[in-house]
């Protein structure tokens, strides 16, 4: 019998830990990178950022990149489902962040707060139902559906505002919540990190989060446990749903204003965080924790070009770079696994 | 070179030339911490049919995916016709003429048998499919091997066995010098397997060097010229199959004295009311079947691969589409109808399929994980898993099965076969099921896990399930079996009492060679 050798604890969520006490292999870069790696590549860019970019290590600076990351990572965060599923993403979270939004302002202005919620919850539990019934029920492709569903969510919100913005009362609770602070922290910070905690537990300690990992690491043998797959998905959907509806309050709380263009960029933004975090788009492997570590990567990066001057032409390459990268490390990682 | 290699002289009358055609030497395979094999070398000559055995994770298929150049080794080198090749670089092997039958199959299911025989090799003309070509070394490899399939027949609408000559019919086309086969005969009936052997015995008589791996002794028996037996990625020895026993090589490949004998029939199996009960079962493949188990009771399902028996127990519990008819369990006096296949495993049905990597585990995932899935709820309060139950809960069915080594956070797929169907097994066990479906419950597993599978089935029934086995392993089925139901076309052809079946009796009904006993 072969010594087993633990490599070293790094906390995280059981998901993880499993991950880490796998007997110990022969280094294998890509495996490694593909795991571990958002660790070391996360510290490494906030050093750099720290020591060559002026204006980075600054208390404003710095909150100024919480405060954007918040409603990203949200997003990010109920993605996460829908990847470990194994159903790669939601696109859709686009059209979701923008009609949350503008329904949260719009709504609110004229039939009040409360109401404005329960619209945005009405809405978001139907975009999980239709995404998941056609994605788990009908076995469609989740990429084309969810790419339609953004159409369709678009399309709806932009003929019915006709592309106006919508502003939120100065001494509103909206705006009230979007600057407030906890002690040197924004609450939106604060929401960010409770959401993600919050979800990694759904995800690590309960039955349906467990029945995702399990139905993204193979869908027939969870079929045949006697798993209601289906379920399954629209609940992996209904997640994404969710943290897409919090991240659109997020957002235009942000400003106090909303408008049917706002949400542009979310759905790869999204998606770069949760596959650089090392989740698998592959499915079956990854957490929300993760998802935080890419989204504060993410973020960082986009704050060291904005910084540097670079534009958003560039900042937009440098998202579809990472997500290349991070998904062929993944699939390096993959393959090293499968043989 | 080949001074460490035993070479024997050669028997009067075959065409086996002194230098070998392909030799490994010292091969050395890790795959991370663990050795898969370890430094061994073989060497085969031109017109041999050179055994190999081992149980799972002996290292067989893996020193054959070296020699094929699938995978690189870490240590040794592998020469065909005295040049060395190409480490891991698959094309240069099959160029220098070693080809490969994969244990799983590898043809493209939407594609005709033409295309699949000439996939990777496409002839071409200006660029576009020479069909014509490809067409005339398609019917030159299949008649090389002798079998006779319509060449513009989808690989989908092919029976397995014919699959598998479909594939080794691609290997040939590519006219190697040396081909290996990995466990050919696993899904083939004993008839299939007869046509198999002769047709290898045909190849090696016109000088083609095969080495042949398979579980089943009897068969290294029948063609083998040589055999190599390997153990926990060793090489043990090599010998002439004329000097030796089946006895002798299965001590070698478990490197101990065991009680080869699996244990015979049940003593007085004490058989109760009928638990199971499927009537009038029609789905694609089968054909109004009543069929009943009773609490207790091992009834076995044999018949020829593709007689629908997987498709008849698929459709009874409702794992896939059923046409018509109807399936009801009874326990303690209540009567459930199975109207889909979740109502089945709410009743207590357990089912371990036939393909336990596609469909019995999550390979990626660890086998706590695995085990957890069915048992989810009951580890479960409002949602939430009780991680230390599910810790305890893992480990005590780990031992029950015997897993080895016992290490529940490890991922399955870095387990044996045998593993992995004692992890299937374990996972359903934990549901203490009143009905226990298996699908070719050893497929591809080793002796010493086979018995291990066989006292746990046993040990089921006693309990008082109701047991339903599927196996094309006939001395399998009728070790277990207290009733053998032999299907044929869909159809219970024949019911025979397992005390008194035997193959000849089995077979004669699988085959058709005898009508239906009323039945």
């Amino acid at each position: 019998m072969t010594e087993h050798t633990h490599k070293p604890a790094i906390h995280l969520p059981p998901v993880a830990e499993i991950e880490q006490e796998v007997e110990e292999k022969a280094f294998k870069f890509s495996e490694w990178m593909a795991h571990q790696g958002i660790f070391v590549v996360t510290a490494l860019l906030v050093i750099f950022a720290m020591l060559f970019v002026d204006g980075f290590a600054s208390l404003p600076n710095i909150t100024d990149v919480f405060n954007r990351a918040a409603p990203i990572g949200i997003v990010a965060a109920g993605m996460t489902f829908v990847v470990i599923s194994g159903n790669y993403l939601d696109l859709s979270v686009v059209a979701q962040v923008a009609t949350a939004g503008v329904v949260l302002i719009a709504v609110s202005n004229v039939f009040g707060l409360p109401v404005a919620i329960l619209v945005a919850v009405a809405i978001a539990l139907l975009y999980g139902l239709v995404n998941g019934i056609a994605v788990g029920v009908f076995k469609a492709n989740a990429v084309i559906v969810t790419l339609s569903t953004t159409f369709i969510g678009l399309g709806l919100l932009r003929w019915l505002t006709g592309g106006s913005i919508y502003f939120g009362p100065n001494d509103g609770l909206i705006r009230a919540f979007g600057t407030a602070r906890l002690g040197p922290l924004p609450l939106a910070m604060v929401l960010f990190v409770v959401v993600t905690l919050l979800l990694s537990l759904v995800l690590t300690r309960t039955t349906f989060g467990f029945m995702v990992r399990s139905y993204g690491s193979n869908r027939e043998a969870t079929r045949l446990a006697g798993v209601n797959t289906g379920k399954v998905v629209i609940g992996a959907f209904t997640m994404s749903a969710l943290g897409a509806m919090l991240g659109g309050f997020v957002l235009a709380a942000f400003s106090n204003t909303a408008v049917s263009a706002m949400s542009t960029g979310y759905d790869f933004r999204s998606l770069a965080a949760i596959i650089v975090g090392g989740t698998s788009v592959f499915g079956g492997r990854g957490s929300v924790l993760r998802t935080l570590l890419g989204v504060v990567f993410v973020s960082v990066l986009t704050n060291i070009m904005v910084l540097s001057g670079l534009g958003f032409g560039v900042q937009q390459m440098a998202i579809g770079l990472l997500i290349v990268l991070a998904v062929s490390v993944d699939a390096l990682a993959r393959k090293g696994i499968a043989s | 070179m080949s001074e460490s290699l035993e070479l024997t002289p050669d028997e009067p009358g075959t065409v086996r030339t002194r230098t070998p055609i392909i030799e490994a030497h010292g091969i050395v395979k890790r795959f991370g911490g663990v050795i898969a094999v370890d430094d061994v070398s073989i060497a085969v000559e031109s017109g041999e049919i050179h055994g190999l055995v081992g149980e799972n994770g002996a290292g067989k298929s893996t020193l054959m995916r070296v020699l094929a150049g699938v995978l690189a080794p870490n240590e040794g080198a592998v020469r065909v016709d005295g040049e060395p090749l190409d480490p891991g670089n698959t094309r240069a092997a099959l160029e220098a003429g070693v080809s490969l039958v994969h244990q799983e199959l590898s043809l493209v299911p939407e594609m005709t048998v033409a295309e699949n025989i000439l996939l990777g090799s496409t002839p071409t003309r200006f660029g576009f499919v020479d069909t014509k070509e490809q067409r005339r070394i398609a019917v030159d490899a299949l008649k090389e091997i002798g079998v006779s399939v319509d060449l513009d027949e989808p690989i989908a609408r092919l029976s397995v066995a014919m699959r598998q000559f479909v594939e080794i019919a691609r290997a040939i086309a590519r006219e190697p010098q040396v081909l290996i086969l990995d466990e050919p005969t696993a899904t083939l009936t004993p008839a299939e397997t007869e046509y198999l052997l002769d047709m290898l015995k045909r190849l090696a008589g016109r000088g083609l060097a095969i080495i042949y791996i398979s579980h089943r002794i009897p068969e290294i028996f029948t063609i083998c010229d040589r055999v190599t037996v390997l153990r926990d990625g060793r090489h043990v020895t090599t010998v002439e199959i004329g000097e030796t026993t089946p006895g002798a090589v299965v001590q070698h490949m478990v490197g101990r004295e065991l009680e080869l004998e699996l244990q015979e029939h049940r003593e007085d199996p004490k058989i109760g009311e009928v638990v199971l009960s499927a009537r009038g079962i029609r789905a694609p493949g089968v054909n109004a079947v009543d069929l009943e188990v009773r609490a207790g009771e091992i009834v076995g399902l044999g018949g020829l691969v593709g007689a629908g028996r997987t498709e008849l127990v698929r459709a009874m519990i409702g794992a896939d589409f059923r046409t018509g008819g109807e399936a009801t369990i009874t326990l303690g006096g209540t009567t459930r109808r199975v109207t889909s296949y979740r109502s089945a495993i709410t009743a207590g049905v357990a089912y371990i399929p036939e393909e336990r990597r596609t469909d019995g585990l999550a390979l990626t995932m660890a086998v706590v994980d695995n085990i957890t899935l069915p048992n989810r709820t009951a580890l479960s309060r409002r949602s939430v898993l009780n991680r230390r139950r599910v810790k305890e809960f893992a480990r005590s069915l780990a031992d029950a099965v015997n897993l080895r080594p016992p290490e529940i956070q490890r991922e399955v797929g870095q387990y044996s076969g045998g593993n992995q169907q004692k992890v299937v097994l374990a996972k359903w066990l934990g549901r203490e099921p009143d009905v226990i479906i298996l699908d070719e419950p050893t497929r591809g597993v080793d002796v010493g896990a086979k018995a291990e599978i066989h006292r746990l089935i046993y040990e089921l029934a006693d309990n008082g399930a109701a047991v339903l086995v599927v196996s094309s392993d006939l001395p399998e089925l009728l070790d277990l079996a207290d009733t053998i139901h032999v299907v044929r076309d869909g159809r219970v052809v024949g019911t025979l009492s397992g005390r008194d079946a035997d193959e000849t009796s089995v077979m004669a009904l699988a085959s058709g060679q005898v009508e239906a006993d009323g039945s």
